[in-house]
C-alpha cells in the first residue's frame, strides 16, 4: 500500500508541477465552453426561440400587401423591419448592408393581381352554378409575384422553410379574397365571415413530439451541446500532460530504473490512470458546475443535469478511461516529448472535428458521418447526448460502452506491447 | 565477507534483435564480495550492456549470471531488493525535489516510512544536497543531479551497487564527493561494479578490473597485477596498449 501511495503521490506532484498541462486541462475547457456557448447560443436561439429577422419592402397600392405584413407580424415567427422607401433595384445591396439575411418585396400590383385572380375564380364558379353576372367591368391584372431575397450564406433549406411559411400566409389571403368575391357576387357579402373563419381556423394541425425515452425536459441548446463536448475535448487533451510524462520517463531511464527495483510496473500504470481519471472527473465537475451555475447568470441556457446519476458516473468514467488510455498509448509510441505533444494535440483536434465536438455530426456529409464512428470523442459525446438530450437508459448506452470499451482495450494493449517491446515491462 | 564470489558471470552472450554481431561474447567473470570492480572499455565495447544484464534490465542471449550473498545464492526477489543501480542518465524526475524523488524511489524499494525518512535525510546531508533538498532537481547543476542520481541508487543500502559512469560531466568537487562516498560504503561492505572513462579515477577507485573490447573480456584481474603483467605504468597506458588507439565511435 505504501508503494501505491508513493506512486500516486509522485503522479500528483508531477501533475501539479505541470502548469501548462494543468492550464490545458482545466482552463481551456472553461474558456471553450464559455466562448463557444456564447457564440453558438444565438444560432441555437435562431432555430429554437428567436424571431427570424425579415426586411419587408411593401410597394403595394392596395390593402392586401399590408394584410400580408400584418399576418407575418402576428405569426410571431418574424421580426419585421418595414422599409417601404427602398426601391426594388437597390434591395439586394440594402439587404447586405443592413446585415439582414432575408428580405421580402411586395410589388405595386400585389392587391390588384390577387383581386383579379379572385374575380376570375368567382366568375368560373358563378358560371358553373348557372348564375349570371356582369363581367364587363372586370379589369384583368396578371397574378403578382413576391420577390424573396436571401443572403448567399444562408442555407438553402432555411430559405425554403421561410418561403413555405410566407406561402402558407399567402394561401390564407388568397382564399379569403376568393370567398369574399364569390359571396359579393352572390350578393351575400356580409355572410362570408363564417366560411372564412371555418376555412382558416380548421386546418390539419401537426403535433410535434420530441423522441425521448422519459420525461426529460432537456432540449438541444448551446449549453447542452458545448458543456459535454468541450469537457470531452479537454479530457482527451490530457495527452499533452500524461503522454509527455510517459515519454520523459521512458527516455530518461526512470522506467528502466524501476525495472531493477522490487516493484511491479502495474503500480506505476495504475497510479497514472487513477490520477488522470480523477483529473477527468474534476474537469467534468468544473465545467458542469459552470453550466449549471455560471452560464445562466450570463443569460445563457442552464445545463440540465441528467436524472440517471449512476449512468452519468459510468459515462464519465468510461470517457475518462478512453482519454487516459489514448494518452498512455501516445506516450508509449512517441519518440520525443514534441512528438507526443504535437501528434497528441493534433489528433485530438481531428478526432474532435470528425467526432462532432466542433459541429454536430448530423450536419456532416454521409461519408464523414461514417468516419465519425472511428472517433472516440464521438462515442463519448454520444454517451452524454443519450444522458442529456434523450434521457438515456442503460439500453441506449450499450453501443457507447461497447465502442469505448473496444477503444480502451485497443489502446491498453498497444501500450502494453510497445512497452514490452522496449523491455520496460 | 570479502573473498567470496558475489556475482558469477558464466559464458554470457548477448545479441540484440536485428543486430549482425554479438554485443557480448563469451563473457565470464567473478566479482568478489566487497570488491570495487571496474568494467572498462572504449565506447561501444559492451560495458553498459553487461551492466544492464547484471541489473536484470535485459536478458542474456545465452549464458548465466548468479548472485551470492556469503556463498548462498540470491532469489530473484532478493536480488532486486539487494542491488542498487545508478544509470548513466539522470533517471529521476526533474520536476520533483530531491526529497520527493528519494521518497518515491525509496518506497519502490519497500523501505518502511521511518527508515526511508532517516536514509533520505542522511544521504541529502552526506552528498551535500541538504540546502537544495526542496528545490526542483531540474534547476540543479550537472554535479548536483549526479549526486541525486547516486542517492536514489543507494537509498536502500544495497549489498551490490552498479554504477554506469557515475561521474560523467561533473566538476572535480562533485566527483570527489561521489568517489569519497562510494569508498565509504565499499568499506562498509557494499560490492561496487563500476564503469567509467576516467582512467585516473578508476585507477584510484578500483581494486579489480575487466577490460572489455568488441564485446569480449580482453583482460581481467587485480589492477596492480594487470599493470605489471602488461608492463604498463598506469591504467591509461594499459588501456591503450590493450585496446589500441583507433577511434571507436
Amino acid at each position: 500500500m505504501f508503494k501505491l501511495y508513493a506512486s500516486l503521490r509522485k503522479e500528483l506532484l508531477l501533475l501539479i508541477n505541470d502548469k501548462v498541462g494543468l492550464a490545458l486541462m482545466f482552463l481551456m475547457p472553461l474558456l471553450l465552453v464559455f466562448i463557444i456557448t456564447i457564440i453558438q447560443d444565438s444560432a441555437y436561439k435562431m432555430v429554437n426561440e428567436n424571431q427570424i429577422p425579415l426586411l419587408v419592402v411593401n410597394h403595394d397600392n392596395g390593402k392586401e400587401g399590408n394584410k400580408l405584413v400584418e399576418l407575418l407580424t402576428k405569426s410571431g415567427l418574424f421580426k419585421i423591419d418595414s422599409q417601404n422607401a427602398i426601391p426594388q433595384e437597390s434591395l439586394k445591396s440594402e439587404l447586405l448592408s443592413r446585415g439582414k439575411m432575408i428580405a421580402l418585396y411586395i410589388p405595386a400590383t400585389f392587391s390588384a393581381g390577387l383581386e383579379s385572380n379572385a374575380e376570375d375564380v368567382s366568375t368560373i364558379l358563378m358560371e358553373d352554378l348557372g348564375l349570371e353576372r356582369d363581367t364587363t367591368r372586370h379589369q384583368k391584372v396578371s397574378m403578382p409575384k413576391l420577390s424573396f431575397y436571401n443572403d448567399p450564406v444562408l442555407q438553402e433549406n432555411y430559405s425554403y422553410s421561410v418561403m413555405s411559411v410566407i406561402q402558407s400566409y399567402m394561401s390564407v389571403i388568397e382564399n379569403s379574397l376568393m370567398i369574399d368575391r364569390m359571396y359579393a357576387n352572390m350578393d351575400i357579402a356580409e355572410r362570408s365571415a363564417k366560411l372564412k373563419d371555418k376555412m382558416i381556423s380548421n386546418r390539419v394541425g401537426i403535433d410535434q413530439i420530441v423522441a425521448r425515452n422519459n420525461n426529460s425536459t432537456a432540449i438541444p441548446n448551446s449549453t447542452q451541446h458545448n458543456v459535454p463536448a468541450w469537457t470531452i475535448f479537454a479530457m482527451f487533451f490530457m495527452v499533452v500532460s500524461l503522454g509527455s510524462n510517459i515519454v520523459k520517463e521512458r527516455i530518461n531511464g526512470s522506467f528502466l530504473r524501476l525495472k531493477t527495483m522490487p516493484t511491479t510496473f502495474m503500480v506505476v500504470m495504475f497510479s497514472k490512470m487513477a490520477i488522470y481519471v480523477i483529473v477527468a472527473a474534476l474537469q467534468v465537475a468544473l465545467t458542469f458546475s459552470m453550466g449549471v451555475w455560471i452560464l445562466p447568470k450570463l443569460g445563457l441556457p442552464k445545463l440540465s443535469v441528467p436524472d440517471n446519476l449512476i449512468a452519468t458516473i459510468a459515462v464519465i468514467f468510461i470517457s475518462s478511461m478512453a482519454a487516459v488510455s489514448y494518452a498512455l498509448m501516445i506516450g508509449a509510441f512517441a519518440k520525443t516529448e514534441q512528438q507526443a505533444n504535437g501528434f497528441g494535440a493534433i489528433s485530438i483536434i481531428i478526432f474532435g472535428a470528425i467526432g462532432g465536438i466542433l459541429v454536430p455530426t448530423f450536419v456532416m456529409p454521409g461519408f464523414m458521418q461514417f468516419f465519425s464512428n472511428f472517433s472516440p470523442l464521438h462515442w463519448c459525446l454520444e454517451g452524454f447526448y443519450v444522458l442529456f438530450l434523450k434521457g438515456g437508459s442503460w439500453q441506449d448506452l450499450r453501443t457507447v460502452f461497447a465502442f469505448l470499451g473496444i477503444f480502451i482495450v485497443f489502446c491498453q494493449l498497444g501500450t502494453y506491447f510497445k512497452l514490452r517491446l522496449e523491455r520496460i515491462i | 565477507m570479502a573473498g567470496q564470489v558475489c556475482i558469477a558471470i558464466r559464458d554470457v552472450y548477448k545479441r540484440y534483435k536485428s543486430a549482425q554481431e554479438d554485443s557480448l561474447s563469451d563473457v565470464s567473470l567473478d566479482i568478489m564480495q566487497s570488491d570495487v570492480f571496474g568494467l572498462l572499455g572504449p565506447n561501444g565495447a559492451g560495458k553498459t550492456t553487461l551492466i544492464s544484464i547484471l541489473c536484470g534490465i535485459i536478458p542474456v542471449s545465452s549464458g548465466d549470471v548468479q548472485f551470492f550473498n556469503n556463498g548462498a545464492p540470491y532469489s530473484n526477489d532478493e536480488r532486486k531488493s539487494r542491488i542498487g543501480f545508478v544509470p548513466q542518465e539522470y533517471a529521476f524526475y526533474q520536476e520533483l525535489t530531491p526529497r520527493q524523488n528519494l521518497d518515491y524511489f525509496g518506497a519502490m524499494y519497500n523501505l518502511p516510512k521511518k527508515k526511508l525518512e532517516m536514509r533520505r535525510e542522511h544521504l541529502l546531508e552526506v552528498l551535500g544536497l541538504e540546502k537544495a533538498a526542496d528545490r526542483k532537481v531540474g534547476t540543479f547543476s550537472g554535479g548536483m543531479k549526479r549526486r541525486v542520481n547516486l542517492a536514489i541508487g543507494i537509498i536502500h543500502e544495497p549489498d551490490i551497487l552498479f554504477l554506469d559512469e557515475p561521474t560523467v560531466g561533473v566538476d572535480v568537487q562533485s566527483r570527489n564527493a561521489i568517489i569519497r562516498y562510494l569508498q565509504q560504503i565499499n568499506q562498509a561492505g557494499t560490492t561496487i561494479v563500476y564503469t567509467s572513462h576516467h582512467m585516473s579515477e578508476a585507477e584510484e577507485f578500483c581494486k579489480n578490473i575487466a577490460l572489455i573490447d568488441h564485446g569480449r573480456v580482453i583482460a581481467a584481474g587485480g589492477l596492480q597485477h594487470l599493470k605489471s603483467v602488461h608492463d604498463a605504468g598506469s591504467l591509461q597506458t594499459l588501456f591503450i596498449n590493450l585496446t589500441g588507439e583507433e577511434y571507436r565511435d
